[in-house]
């Protein structure tokens, strides 16, 4: 398999050994010990990665087969490996921002007793990423995609005895089986229609396909509605806000950088399919659109620095699918790419703030700490400037092809909903930044005692702000890198990068620095408290994120617990008339035989008597005995 | 030969127990278990052992065992437990306890094998008592009143399932093939429709109540709640398993024409088992009832993958019987341990345990994984094999096992949740003794290579399941 299953069994092996001699390491070992894997995974992904771009012909493929995965009712359905350029995206994101979030979490995590078990949990969300996108067929993308969302899980409630970490965990999980089962649902439908779950197999025959049957619309929408749950698009987005509960590194790997962008890798693997759901494809988009909005709206107020990121990172995500419904795959993985960079890059320096603040992440307690912490200030400047969209840093360009393409496909009210919450952006991210590190110290007694992370926890953050502001470049190679995987089937003709018009460029950078300077003024200049705009109408619902929470309690979970009441009251009958048969059973029996020899015996015999007469009953029904 | 091993072992073994003295009896059983398995590892390499010996001549019964696609892994099953239960078992338990523990070993690994309708019933009567004297004789005044409960209910379903072995038999025997209770035999031949119908729904009943399948599952709750956890293990992992290879074993090849008659009623009946076995899981506030219920949710799965009439279905059938019974038995005999060391089941009263008991914790949490199906664990591949079947037959219903795997995933991390997670309320538990992760590794070690491997299961049942199937195909067949 050329190097493929080294990549992935390094993470596994870390998890492993981690969890097996966590009571012999020493302290810092198992943090050194996961960094180390990941960075060797890292490289193989480089040489793997040159191998499938030195293959001759338009394939650039790399597949093989591990082992039947299961067989006996239809075609065999195998474990298979696949690589290809776009996994490869996928396999270098994972494995570089993963080892330098592993290198900073050995700073962040370095006096926590859970340490061991935080970084096996690291290492298996790895391995579990990387078999997801390793994946050559529907079951094994599944496997993958489940299991990390066991190891999301398992790093949002990190801190078990925090009962709202616990609360979230759950949350997450349970939601996110419904997007499990959305994908299951949707290759047991292929696999009936097609014999065969992998993708070559599978593509190749949506080649041939017409475009339009309510199959391919189902097939697309399960598959969707699992994509939409594991990357918290509208309606199933809660969980992500409430994964924040897990430790700050997590956040930027798992719920950032990589595991949330499964959905952009899923729904970008599948174009061929979208090219034969077109009614799908449209709703991948104006959901994604919608999703970048709504949750763009939500982290307008946001008092907590994680919350701010966590409603970005949804309004991101949106974005990306927003890219995938108007057709621009290489724009939305290059989104994808960009706001790995940047995102990572504030979710870990906002770990060195509240590092720094030991464990602060309200914005009221914030303010004037770009004088302590210097390097993360230059960090988080440089990321939000991406994010914001402000050229020549890595987010503009990325964003910029996204609304381009939605403009040049026609979709001007999508590309109108994008330009404005570019907007947004601005405003909500220069909102954090300025709350954070301008402005005077709100809280002095923390800002005393606050400093600059240390180098372990430094040099990952910097690395991350130089690639956000020089990730607009990879752009072009980008482009060419994955034109050979969008040229081998039909669906994906507007797929390469395309500039929009002009005038679209000029308006959404102009609304960027508009809301950049109403940010300045009332945070910088009138220093306006964090709370501020949130005690009425508007602002309220977008502080507590329209309420989404109580409409999922009053539509989904009341209704079942209703159903649950009514079925405990079956069951109380169910289970009287047992106790009823039985008491009545022994009464029968007792009257039968008045020498007590035991009750075992009794009713044995009073069964045998019911049962004779039943067995007669029956033989002359059938008319055995006439 | 390693089928007489099978048998034999325990048999031998269980009567060793109860001439040794109580201290020794736990080793007995340990060994006796052991070696159980190690004759059931030499049948592995066999490709279709069997025993048929002349039994009851003049009435043509033969003591007729195979261990074929379909019944090598469920032999394989009960070994397996019968190990793992014997060594969660207390050590003071007593020789009778091992002893009827061995003899419930010996009359399942009868019952999987017995191809011969007579011998299969035999069998089937046999389990009842040393069951029932597990729940009377450890489990105080409650357990007296569910082993009641259970035998009760079990002799009405025998009955049932007497007259229908003995009506197949004599009707064979009128239309001219002479008296025979071979299954393969009896399957073809034909019976009037109204017979066949009612002979389908005695055996049907027989088979439902030691599932159990809803509604007939009243004897559940009290014996799963009353019984040792290796017992419960043993019932809910093992027994349970009966019933859904009746199923398989007796009533496809028989009935076929029977299933697609009742086939959308059998569906709708077994899908409000579904819903209705989660709902109550999510209710209990008892951990080893959530998982009972969740149990009893499970075996609604299986039936459901048989009544799909699929190729798919019935073999997921096939293999999620087996990994079911290795995640629920595990899971049980984890509850087992948790409760020696807190004294209660209230999931109130417990909270935060992870702290003191991480390693419980993890395989508490590995085995609720398990059973709710996580991808890459068997409970998944099984899932997906009847979810398939069920799309292929109606389309509804494998919409709505999906949704029950939702709500599975709810209620099984409530109770892991509630138990091990949250803050620490009261003092701390023991943490797992070496002792104990001897035998729970190699148990999580073979669910993992279940999960990630189901072909090494599915490969080897299809072509028995072929052969019932094409019997059946006579008859209507299965898609």
């Amino acid at each position: 398999m050329q190097g493929l299953v080294e990549i992935l069994v390094l993470p596994l092996l870390g998890a492993a050994t981690i969890t097996a001699f966590k009571g012999l390491m020493p302290k810092k070992l198992p943090g050194i010990w996961a960094s180390l894997l990941v960075a060797v995974s890292f490289l193989l992904s480089i040489l793997a990665d040159r191998r499938v771009a030195t293959l001759s012909g338009s394939h650039h493929v790399i597949t093989g087969v591990l082992w039947n995965w299961v067989t006996g009712f239809g075609a065999a359905i195998h474990f298979r490996l696949y690589l290809d350029p776009l996994s490869a995206v996928w396999l270098l994101i994972i494995t570089g921002v993963g080892a330098l979030i592993h290198i900073y979490s050995i700073g962040y995590m370095h006096d926590d007793a859970g340490q061991p078990r935080f970084f096996a949990y690291l290492n298996f969300f790895i391995f579990s990423m990387l078999l997801l996108v390793l994946a050559g067929n529907l079951i094994v993308l599944l496997i993958g995609w489940a299991l990390v969302g066991l190891a999301s899980y398992l790093l949002i409630g990190f801190w078990y005895e925090r009962p709202t970490a616990v609360a979230a965990a759950k949350k997450a999980f349970v939601m996110n089986t419904l997007g499990d089962v959305g994908i299951l649902l949707g290759l047991a439908l292929l696999y009936i229609h097609y014999h065969g779950v992998g993708y070559p197999h599978l593509f190749q025959a949506f080649s041939q396909a017409k475009p339009g049957s309510a199959f391919f619309e189902w097939s697309a929408f399960l598959l969707y509605v699992g994509a939409m749950a594991k990357s918290a698009q509208f309606p199933l987005h809660m969980w992500l806000a409430d994964a924040m509960e897990g430790p700050t590194p997590v956040s930027a790997l798992i719920h950032a950088a990589t595991m949330v962008t499964a959905g952009v890798y899923l729904m970008t693997r599948l174009y061929p399919l979208l090219r034969l759901a077109p009614i799908t494809h449209e709703l991948i988009g104006a959901i994604g659109a919608f999703t970048a909005i709504f949750a763009a709206s939500v982290a307008f107020f946001q008092q907590d620095i994680k919350k701010v990121l966590a409603y970005s990172t949804l309004s991101q995500l949106g974005y990306m699918f927003l890219g995938i419904g108007v057709s621009a795959y290489t724009a939305s993985v290059f989104h994808f790419m960009t706001h790995a960079f940047f995102k990572a890059c504030l979710f870990l320096a906002a770990g060195s703030v509240i590092h720094g603040l030991s464990g602060e992440q309200d914005l009221g307690q914030m303010g004037g700490l770009a004088r302590k912490m210097p390097w993360t200030m230059a960090s988080f400047l440089a990321a939000t400037l991406a994010i914001s969209g402000i050229p020549p840093f890595s987010g503009y360009f990325s964003k910029e092809a996204i609304l381009g393409q939605a403009y040049n496909s026609g979709h001007y009210f999508l590309w109108g909903i994008g330009v404005f919450t570019a907007g947004m952006t601005a405003f909500y991210m220069f909102r954090l930044f300025f709350l954070t590190f301008l402005g005077k110290p709100r809280n002095q007694k923390l800002h005393d005692h606050a400093h600059e992370a240390p180098l372990v926890m430094t040099i990952p953050v910097v690395i991350l702000g130089v690639l956000a502001v020089v990730g607009g470049a990879f752009g072009g190679w980008l482009n060419g890198w994955l034109k050979p995987a969008f040229a081998l089937y039909p669906g994906a003709a507007h797929a390469a990068l395309e500039s929009g018009p002009l005038f679209g460029t000029i308006v959404t950078v102009a609304l960027a620095v508009v809301a950049f300077i109403v940010a300045f003024l009332l945070y910088v200049r009138r220093d306006t408290a964090p709370k501020a705009g949130t005690e009425q109408a508007p602002g309220h619902w977008m502080l507590h994120a329209w309420g989404m929470d109580l409409v999922w309690m009053a539509i989904v979970v009341n209704p079942l617990k209703l159903v649950g009441q009514a079925m405990g009251a079956v069951e109380r009958t169910i289970l009287a008339g047992v106790t009823g048969l039985a008491a009545g059973v022994q009464s029968w029996a007792t009257d039968l035989a008045p020498i007590q020899t035991g009750y075992v015996r009794r009713y044995a015999l009073s069964i045998m008597v019911g049962g004779v007469a039943l067995l007669a009953y029956y033989l002359i029904r059938i008319g055995f005995i006439s | 030969m390693f089928l007489v091993w099978l048998m034999a072992v325990p048999l031998l073994g269980a009567i060793a127990a109860l001439a040794a003295p109580d201290r020794a009896a736990k080793g007995i059983a340990a060994i006796t278990s052991v070696l159980t398995l190690l004759g059931y590892a030499g049948l592995l390499f066999i490709s279709r052992a069997s025993i048929n010996w002349a039994w009851i001549p003049e009435w043509g019964i033969r003591f007729h065992l195979v261990a074929d696609g379909l019944s090598l892994f469920l032999l394989g099953l009960s070994s397996v437990l019968l190990v793992v239960a014997v060594f969660a078992s207390h050590k003071d338990a007593g020789r009778t306890y091992y002893f009827w523990l061995l003899l419930l070993g010996f009359s399942t690994a009868g019952l999987f094998a017995a191809v011969d309708l007579f011998v299969f019933y035999v069998f089937w009567e046999v389990l009842l008592i040393p069951v029932f004297f597990l729940l009377t004789g450890w489990s105080g005044e409650r357990g007296k009143k569910a082993a009641m409960k259970w035998l009760i209910m079990n002799l009405v379903g025998s009955f049932f399932m007497l007259v229908g072995v003995v009506a197949l038999a004599v009707i064979h025997s009128q239309n001219g093939g002479g008296l025979t209770f071979e299954i393969s035999q009896l399957s073809h031949m034909s019976m009037s429709s109204p017979v066949a119908s009612w002979l389908f729904f005695a055996f049907l009943v027989a088979f439902a109540i030691k599932a159990p399948l809803w509604p007939l599952h009243g004897w559940m709750p009290e014996t799963y709640r009353e019984s040792e956890p290796p017992v419960t293990a043993i019932i809910s992992g093992v027994l349970s398993k009966a019933g859904i290879y009746g199923i398989l074993r007796v009533m496809i090849p028989i009935f076929m024409p029977q299933f697609r008659e009742y086939q959308m009623w059998l569906l709708i009946v077994a899908t409000i088992g579904l819903l209705y076995g989660a709902f109550m899981a999510l209710r209990q506030t008892d951990m080893k009832m959530v998982t009972a219920y969740g149990s009893l949710s499970h075996m609604a799965m299986m039936a459901l993958g048989i009544f799909s009439l699929t190729q798919a279905g019935i073999l997921g059938t096939t293999f999620y019987m087996v990994a079911h019974g290795l995640l629920v038995g595990g899971l049980f005999l984890v509850l087992g341990l948790l409760e020696r060391r807190t004294g209660t089941r209230a999931m109130a009263d417990m909270a935060g345990l992870n702290r003191s008991a991480p390693r419980l914790a993890a395989y508490f949490l590995f085995f609720v994984l398990g059973t709710l199906g996580l991808p890459g664990l068997p409970g998944f591949a099984g899932e997906y094999m009847i979810i398939q079947g069920l799309f292929v037959s109606h389309v509804v219903f494998a919409v709505i096992a999906g949704f029950v795997l939702i709500v599975a995933a709810w209620y099984m991390l409530r109770v892991f949740q509630a138990v091990m997670q949250g803050p620490a309320r009261t003092s701390g538990i023991k943490d797992l003794f070496s002792g104990q992760v001897a035998w729970l590794v190699p148990l999580a070690g073979l669910v993992i290579l279940l999960g990630v491997w189901p072909a090494g299961i599915t490969s080897h049942a299809v072509p028995s399941l072929y052969h019932a199937m094409n019997l059946a195909l006579g008859k209507g067949g299965v898609r």
